[in-house]
């Protein structure tokens, strides 16, 4: 043992440091009185320099969780469900959960199949996870390094994987739905291992066994049936040599709320026929369905309305207790039958909901019940008073409620309607008036335009006038250079021009 | 077949199983598809059930990023060497305490680990994990990928030695219900080297080395810088060069 002692403290110690620079170690390993370590220790730990300590694996333990408490860079994330992780111990939910390492003849054993082995596994995984906490890391790459066969290692990652104490929010894609499986996975675990207690572990497969195992007489092997089917056991052994033994435990007995549901629904339609039930549940036997049936928690609520409704609606219903539930199953039945489906699912509705829901629900329908009058001719032709009138006031209720709603909501659709319309006309309007006033500026800037050429064109006929004048009169120049007699004929070509 | 025992030779006849405590099987896959190569060897349980090897290897194809077309030759692999160590299953092998020499030399990544130590077989309890471990530890060796190919190693050899007892088995029955002349040669090198190996101890008369021998049964570890270093070699290995060569010579003639 001397040895294993040895290995243990070296790997943590080692593993310690590789992961010191960048993750806050957690607990320290418990000091032992080793030498080696201390001469080993100073090569392999790069930033710690511990010299000759008095107790070599407490204090280069401590020095790591030192170097690594100053570079506090990651923060380690263990979900809540996780929190009775530590590295000194081994908890009672791994025992459980794995049992291959602790039980059977692995128990006293070292090794490959022990409880030694196991931490060496968790141990390594979590510091390698834990050096790159934001990497997700591989099954591959961790069996790698680790010394050992791989399948316990991959039922050791797998565990650890699957309760968050390694990749937890490190995978890559869809890491918060991936979560959020895995904490329902945990639970999920947790409720039908803690429920069972004596479980037959299958000595080919290290697996928990369902619901039966084979078990040999000849070698004290017991084997799973999957194991049995594959013929995974000695050479020795003949199938003959093995009894089939039963396990009487409701160990599949999860029903989903999908399946609970069909199984109300069933029962709605089809009543006391249980064969018809469990073909519309679907994957379940009959007497399967009936235990569900009973045990589920509405069926105490069949008792809460009818107490309620025998306070206010003064009848003499002498309905006996331990039939109870069976006559309010029979009167839910004839309204089941009843061609109206809305009645249907009332009467489901008002089994289901609680007592105080049904009585409260049932005083309203009735002040209700004088302004919605609905379905006075249907209850008068059925069977039990009671528990129609109680059905139809919830209905009336309901059915009020409904327009009520209906009306509300289609009121606020129509301001919304309005409102929108509204908007639309005035926005409307505000682009046609930006349109005109961008028109008009456009008009504006043309008349400028043609002002100034308007003006430039009276430039020019004055110029031009000017020119036809001077030629005009350097016309009359010379001829009255010829005859200067002819003096005043200057206005007259003036007087033509204008 | 008559062999110098060192005490009290109890030879037992067991059913095939591997000399360690753990029945483990080692795996090798070598698989190559489309230009790529996935080499790996690991421990394996035979006692998983199949429906665990087809996960394993979709597992790691996946983790590696193999395309899909990997995982059947993987399988195929995998499950091939499987059902050769079932196939031994059934039969009887014949343990004597022998001691043979066990040899390693692997480089794993950049780390190359020469070593050769005695093992003895006859110890059904012996534990090669525990034994890499160790060896690990001791030398201080960083890279956590050593380890199991150093037990993978010391299985494969076991594998080897386990196998061949049997068919040696084998051969006595036949020899006994055959032949007249019980006359057959085993030549399996373990057993010409348990053989021998009984000599070189039995005439010294001690189970200790000679100090100048010492060296020879001295691990050597080496880290190759990688190749962008213009395949530098930083030797850190325990022993000086020149003498490694002398190691070989006298490795020779020890056998």
């Amino acid at each position: 043992m001397a040895t294993t002692a040895t290995t243990t403290v070296t790997v943590t110690v080692t593993a310690a440091a590789a992961t010191a620079n960048s993750v806050p170690t957690p607990t320290p390993p418990h000091p032992r009185p080793v030498a080696p370590p201390a001469l080993r220790a100073p090569s392999t730990l790069g930033p710690v320099k511990s010299e000759t300590p008095p107790t070599p694996s407490s204090s280069t333990a401590t020095a790591a969780a030192a170097a690594g408490a100053e570079d506090p860079s990651y923060i380690i994330t263990v979900p809540s469900y996780s929190a009775w992780f530590s590295f000194d111990s081994i908890h009672d939910t791994e025992r459980r959960l794995l049992p291959e390492f602790f039980e059977g003849e692995a128990a006293a054993a070292s090794g490959c199949r022990g409880p030694h082995a196991y931490k060496y596994y968790r141990d390594s995984l979590i510091r390698r996870f834990r050096a790159r906490p934001g990497r997700r890391l591989t099954l591959t790459e961790a069996r790698r390094g680790l010394v050992g066969d791989v399948g316990s290692v991959r039922r050791v990652f797998d565990f650890l994987e699957e309760w968050g104490l390694i990749n937890y929010g490190a995978l890559p894609s869809g890491s918060k739905q991936a979560k959020e499986k895995r904490e329902e996975v945990a639970q999920q675990s947790l409720l039908p291992s803690g429920a069972t207690v004596p479980r037959k572990l299958c000595t080919g497969c290290r697996t928990v066994c369902g619901l039966a195992y084979y078990a040999c007489d000849k070698a004290d092997i017991s084997l799973c049936t999957r194991c049995y089917v594959n013929n995974n056991y000695r050479p020795g052994l003949s199938p003959a040599n093995f009894k089939r033994v039963e396990i009487t435990e409701d160990a599949k007995s999860d029903w989903t709320d999908k399946e609970t549901l069909h199984l109300l629904e069933a029962v709605l339609h089809y009543g006391e026929d249980w064969k018809k039930v469990s073909e519309h549940v679907g994957s379940r036997l009959e007497k399967d369905c009936i235990a569900r049936f009973i045990r589920l928690p509405f069926g105490e609520q069949f008792m809460g309305p009818k107490e309620d409704r025998m306070g206010f609606e003064n009848n003499d219903d002498n309905t006996d207790e331990p039939g109870a539930d069976v006559s309010k199953r029979l009167r839910l039945t004839p309204l089941a039958d009843a061609s109206n489906p809305i009645m249907a699912q009332v009467a489901f509705l008002s089994a289901i909901v609680g007592s105080d829901v049904a009585s409260a629900a049932a005083q309203a329908a009735i002040s209700a019940q004088s302004r919605v009058d609905l379905n006075d001719s249907e209850i008068e032709t059925s069977i039990n008073s009671t528990k129609e009138e109680g059905s139809s006031h919830t209905n009336g209720l309901s059915v009020n409620d409904l327009l009520k709603e209906a009306a509300a909501n289609a009121r606020a659709q129509l301001e919304k309607e309005r409102n929108s319309i509204e908007q639309s006309l005035s926005n409307i309007v505000d682009v046609q008036m930006k349109e005109i006033q961008d028109k008009i500026c456009r008009f504006e800037q043309k008349e400028m335009l043609m002002e100034k050429e308007r003006q430039q064109l009276s430039c020019l006929r004055d110029l031009l006038f000017t020119d036809q004048l001077a030629v005009m009169q350097h016309q009359q120049r010379t001829p009255a250079a010829v005859t200067e007699c002819k003096g005043d004929e200057k206005p007259k070509p003036v007087a033509n021009m204008s | 077949m008559k062999t110098v025992s060192l005490g009290a030779s109890r030879p037992s006849t067991v059913y095939f199983r591997m000399p360690t405590r753990d029945n483990l099987v080692p795996i090798r896959v070598d698989v190559e598809v489309d230009g790529q190569r996935y080499r790996d060897a690991f421990t394996w349980n035979p006692r998983d059930p199949d429906s665990e090897i087809i996960s394993f290897a979709k597992r790691t194809a996946k983790d590696l990023k193999l395309p899909a077309n990997f995982v059947p030759q993987m399988l195929q692999s995998i499950q091939g060497q499987l059902a050769e160590f079932r196939s031994y299953e059934g039969q009887e092998m014949q343990i004597k305490e022998k001691i043979v020499p066990l040899k390693i030399d692997l480089r794993v990544n950049n780390t190359v680990i020469r070593d050769q130590f005695l093992w003895d077989i006859g110890n059904l309890d012996s534990d090669p994990e525990e034994f890499a471990r160790t060896l690990c530890d001791d030398l201080n060796i960083t890279d956590p990928e050593v380890g199991p190919a150093i037990a993978v190693s010391i299985r494969e050899q076991l594998y080897e030695i386990a196998s061949q007892s049997v068919s040696v088995m084998r051969e006595k029955q036949m020899s006994k219900k055959g032949r007249r002349a019980p006359e057959f040669s085993s030549n399996s090198k373990a057993v010409n080297n348990a053989v021998d190996l009984f000599k070189y101890f039995g005439s010294k008369g001690s189970v200790i080395r000679k100090r100048k021998e010492w060296y020879l049964y001295e691990p050597v570890v080496d880290v190759v810088a990688s190749e962008e270093d213009g395949k530098e070699e930083v030797n850190n290995s325990s022993r000086p060069k020149k003498r490694a060569e002398e190691e070989k010579v006298a490795s020779l003639q020890s056998l």
